[in-house]
């Protein structure tokens, strides 16, 4: 983490460090969405190698403690399909349902907390990057398997719901738990990390301001 | 910092299960739903006639396109994440008024605009619209409330001033 400005640094700020400062804001501002683009496209095309830490978490989760609800978790680009040990139901032909769930649409935050983090130029920031990235692996697995139980609990006809078993408690703990997963966690997660990463950089930010 | 971010969790959780309530979405959400609906629609309308609202939904009545607003997209999350922000930071009262008033009208102008460009990417290419829709809008809205965040922590006075000497203060110190 750098360190805030020194006051030798504050003392060679003349009449127009306000004007330096103001657009050092405007700049970072500026910079962040030039950049987004360009991580956007990044990310979209590393999707699979990105979220595959994330995969491997998800059918770690699932074997652990969803065991005897899914057979096996196969992946397919950035999306993954959950084998299910649920029937369709009656008149509804053989074999086992299976959810498929986006996985990008929980991990959007990782162009943005780039662009962000690539804005600001740190000393470092790919070190950030990293940290930022190893940190938001869990919430995108949150999401994505608040997805699937979703499908199951939620979202599946009465026929495959029964056999998952879930309590009216639990279907609600399931869909604050979607909520939250799908709604705050994939947009403030990377905002709030890259507060915590950055506090060095926000307060030169407010030390020039003041 | 620790103050501020744990401050800040607590309260975008409690303000997040409140608005999951139904007398919070029968009296605030879905009102504001529809008016989000009719104020994107009478915009649209200035340049484009062909545009109704009922409800949630805005449609063309030249091809028959429709989008409804839904839950993510009416701009009451990103609200709620920069009101929890706000309010955990510490700062004087009126600051944090005026923060309130100015961010949420600009994290709400800028959602305005979301919905009515969306409506006109889906009529113009579903793909680009679902990609717009799920990602870049998404990440768009959260670089708001951080911008307008960043502008409004810069702009609030030190309430340890008059404590002793120039220091970082508790929600900003590097750690």
């Amino acid at each position: 983490m750098n360190e805030a400005a020194s006051p030798k640094e504050s003392e060679r700020e003349g009449p127009g460090a306000k004007h330096f400062i103001k657009s050092a804001l405007t700049r970072f501002i500026l910079a962040a969405i030039a950049w987004l683009p360009v991580t956007f496209g990044a990310w979209y095309l590393l999707g699979p190698v990105l979220l595959w830490p994330v995969r491997l978490l998800v059918q770690l989760i699932c074997r652990v403690g969803l065991g005897d609800l899914v057979r096996g978790v196969e992946a397919g680009g950035s999306s993954m399909a959950f084998l299910t040990t649920l029937k369709p139901g009656e008149g509804l032909g053989a074999g086992f349902v299976s959810v498929d769930v986006n996985m990008l649409v929980y991990a959007f935050g990782m162009p943005l907390f780039a662009a962000l983090t690539i804005a600001a130029r740190e000393a470092k920031w790919w070190r950030t990057l990293a940290i930022g990235y190893a940190v938001m692996v869990p919430f995108v697995a949150w999401g994505v398997l608040a997805d699937f139980l979703k499908g199951i609990a939620l979202v599946a006809p009465a026929a495959v719901a029964s056999q998952a078993g879930f309590s009216g408690l639990q279907r609600e703990m399931i869909a604050f738990a979607y909520q939250f997963g799908s709604l705050i966690l994939p947009a403030v997660v990377p905002a709030v990390l890259w507060v915590l990463l950055h506090r060095a950089f926000l307060e030169r930010l407010r030390q020039r301001a003041g | 910092m620790l103050r501020f971010f744990l401050l800040f969790v607590v309260l975008l959780a409690a303000l997040f299960g409140l608005e999951l309530t139904p007398w919070v979405q029968d009296w605030f959400v879905v009102p504001w739903t529809n008016a989000l609906a009719r104020i994107s629609t009478w915009i649209v309308t200035l340049f484009d006639g062909n545009v109704v609202a009922t409800g949630k939904v805005m449609r063309s009545n030249a091809n028959g396109f429709a989008v409804s607003i839904e839950a993510g997209c009416n701009g009451v999350e990103a609200t709620l994440v920069l009101l929890a922000a706000i309010l955990a930071f510490p700062a004087p009262w009126t600051h944090k008024a005026v923060g309130l008033v100015i961010g949420i009208l600009a994290v709400q102008l800028l959602n305005i605009l979301r919905v009515i460009s969306l409506f006109y990417l889906g009529q113009w290419n579903y793909e680009v619209f679902e990609w717009a829709h799920l990602y870049v809008w998404q990440a768009l809205i959260m670089l708001d409330v951080l911008v307008v965040w960043l502008i409004w922590v810069r702009r609030v006075p030190r309430i340890d001033d008059s404590r002793g000497p120039p220091s970082a203060p508790p929600a900003l110190a590097p750690g």
